[in-house]
C-alpha cells in the first residue's frame, strides 16, 4: 500500500540534478561525481572508458547502498585536464562507438536478410 | 579505444523469427555488458498494467488472473507512438497512453474450456498500428493460456495496457533471455571450474569453442589479455522483432550517456551565467589546482589564495563553494570526503 513506486528507481524526479560534482579535497585534480538514478549499466561503462584515457590517473565507482538508485564515481586526472573534461570525452567516445555499433548491426542484419531472401527464392 | 574508426564489429550467426545469435568484437567487455543490460531492462514495451474485473467465477482469484494477464506478451513494435501513462495529461488513462483489451469467456457446455490470449480483444483505437495485439506464436495460434473454466463459470475483464520498461517490472522485458558469453576456453581465467578430478573431462565444452583457438598449455599466462569476442544469443518474447530489440537497446544506452553530457553542459552553462567562469579562469578544477598560469607557478604559495579578490571571496570556501560546480555546501569545511573506493 505504501510501497514506493517502482519507477522511482529510474525516473529522475523534477528538480533533482542528474549529476552532482564535488571536488575531492584529499587529492589534486580529483572530483567525486554522484549520478542520480543510474546503476552499473552506466557506471561500469564510464569507468572502463575513462580507464582507457591515458590522462586519467584514477577512476572508480560504487553504489553505496542497494536501496538508493545512484552511484558515486571518483575521477582523478593529470594537471591541466579536468575530471569533468575526461568524463565528457569518455561519454563522446561511447556515443560514437554505440553509433557505429548501431550502423554495423543494421548493415549486417540487412546482408543476412538479403541472403535469406535469395535462399528462399531458390 | 580501438585505433580505427569502424567501431564494434557485428557478425550475425543465426536468425530465427524471435531469436538472433551474433558475435560482437572490437569493443570492450564493459560496453558489451552494458548493451546486454540495456536490452534486458531499458527497452520500452507494452504490457497489461490494470485489470478491471467485472465477473470472475473461475477457480482462480482476481489477483492471480491479473498477474497472468500482465505477463502476456503484447505487440509492441509501435510502442513509441504511446506516451508513458505518468507523463500523460489524462487523469486516469486514455488512448494516447494506453491500449484497452477486453475479455469475455463463459463456458456453456459440459467439459472444460480453456481461455487463451487470443480471446483478448483489442479496442480499435490503435488498429492501424502494430500495438497491443496479443502474441500468438504457437502452432495453433492460440497464445498463452489464461485460465480454464467449466460449465457456468465466467470471466469478464477489461485490461489497460501501458508502456513501461523492465526495470519497473519484468513483464515489460522484450526478451525471454539474453545469452552472453566470452572466452569459451577460459584462457583469461575469469571463471574457476569446480571439479572432482579433472575439470576438462567433467565440464562440457561451450559451443563457441569452435570459434576460438584452444589454449596452448606450454604458453605462459597472459595477464594483459582482454576478451575480444562476445557471443550474444538474444531470444525475444515476440513483442518486438529481434533486430529492433537490439537497436532499441543500443539507442536507450546512447541516450543515457548523452544525458550525462547534457547534464555536464548544463552545469557549465549555469556556472557561466553566475559569472563564475572568469573567476576561475574558465578552467574549473584543472587550473584552480594546477595553478601553472594563474598562479605563476606558485600554486599554493599564499599570495594567490590569500588575495581573496581574484576569486571574489576568501580562499577555499568560495572557490569550491557552489561556484565551480554549483553546490554551495561542497566547499565548506565540514565536508566529509568519502573514502573506500572499490
Ligand atoms: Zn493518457
Amino acid at each position: 500500500m505504501n510501497a514506493p513506486e517502482r519507477f522511482e528507481l529510474f525516473l529522475l524526479p523534477d528538480g533533482t540534478p542528474k549529476l552532482q560534482i564535488e571536488p575531492d579535497r584529499k587529492a589534486r585534480n580529483a572530483a567525486i561525481i554522484e549520478f542520480e538514478r543510474e546503476d552499473h549499466t552506466l557506471g561500469n561503462l564510464l569507468r572502463a572508458q575513462l580507464l582507457a584515457d591515458r590522462r586519467v590517473i584514477f577512476v572508480g565507482y560504487k553504489i553505496e547502498h542497494p536501496l538508493f538508485p545512484k552511484f558515486k564515481m571518483r575521477i582523478q586526472t593529470e594537471e591541466g585536464y579536468k575530471p569533468t573534461e575526461a568524463l565528457k570525452n569518455a561519454c563522446a567516445s561511447i556515443i560514437s562507438q554505440l553509433s557505429s555499433l548501431e550502423d554495423n548491426f543494421k548493415k549486417e542484419w540487412d546482408t543476412k536478410m538479403f541472403a535469406h531472401e535469395v535462399m528462399d527464392d531458390n | 579505444m580501438q585505433s580505427d574508426n569502424s567501431g564494434p564489429i557485428v557478425k550475425i550467426r543465426d536468425v530465427q523469427p524471435d531469436c538472433v545469435n551474433f558475435v560482437l568484437s572490437e569493443c570492450d567487455l564493459a560496453l558489451a555488458n552494458s548493451v546486454r543490460r540495456s536490452i534486458m531492462a531499458e527497452v520500452p514495451t507494452l504490457a497489461i498494467d490494470i485489470v478491471e474485473i467485472e465477473e470472475n467465477s473461475t477457480v482462480l482469484a482476481d489477483e492471480f488472473i491479473s498477474h497472468r494477464l500482465g505477463l502476456i506478451p503484447l505487440q509492441s513494435d509501435d510502442v513509441d507512438s504511446l506516451l508513458y501513462n505518468r507523463d500523460c495529461s489524462c487523469g486516469d488513462y486514455c488512448e494516447l497512453c494506453s491500449v484497452v483489451l477486453t475479455l469475455h469467456a463463459k463456458c456453456t457446455s459440459e467439459g472444460i474450456q480453456t481461455v487463451y490470449a487470443r480471446d483478448l480483444l483489442v479496442e480499435p483505437n490503435h488498429s492501424n498500428l502494430k500495438i497491443g495485439q496479443p502474441i500468438l506464436n504457437d502452432d495453433a495460434n492460440k497464445g498463452s493460456v489464461i485460465c480454464k473454466i467449466k460449465k457456468h463459470q465466467e470471466l469478464k475483464v477489461k485490461c489497460i495496457a501501458k508502456k513501461g520498461i523492465s526495470k519497473e517490472h519484468a513483464k515489460w522485458s522484450p526478451v525471454a533471455a539474453v545469452g552472453f558469453e566470452y572466452d569459451p576456453w577460459n584462457k583469461l581465467k575469469h571463471t574457476d571450474y569446480w571439479y572432482e578430478e579433472d575439470a576438462d573431462k567433467e565440464w562440457p565444452k561451450s559451443d563457441y569453442c569452435a570459434y576460438e583457438e584452444p589454449p596452448n598449455p606450454d604458453e605462459k599466462f597472459d595477464y594483459t589479455a582482454k576478451p575480444n569476442n562476445f557471443y550474444f544469443d538474444v531470444e525475444t518474447v515476440g513483442t518486438i522483432n529481434p533486430n529492433e530489440v537490439i537497436l532499441r537497446g543500443i539507442r536507450e544506452l546512447r541516450n543515457k550517456v548523452a544525458g550525462v553530457i547534457y547534464s555536464l553542459d548544463e552545469i557549465v552553462a549555469r556556472n557561466a551565467n553566475e559569472g563564475n567562469a572568469e573567476n576561475i579562469g574558465g578552467a574549473g578544477f584543472g587550473t584552480v589546482y594546477g595553478g601553472a598560469t594563474q598562479y605563476g607557478g606558485t600554486a599554493y604559495g599564499g599570495t594567490a589564495y590569500g588575495g581573496g579578490t581574484q576569486y571574489g571571496g576568501t580562499a577555499y570556501g568560495t572557490q569550491y563553494g557552489g561556484t565551480a560546480y554549483g553546490n554551495n555546501s561542497a566547499g565548506n569545511d565540514d565536508y566529509n570526503p568519502t573514502t573506500g573506493w572499490d
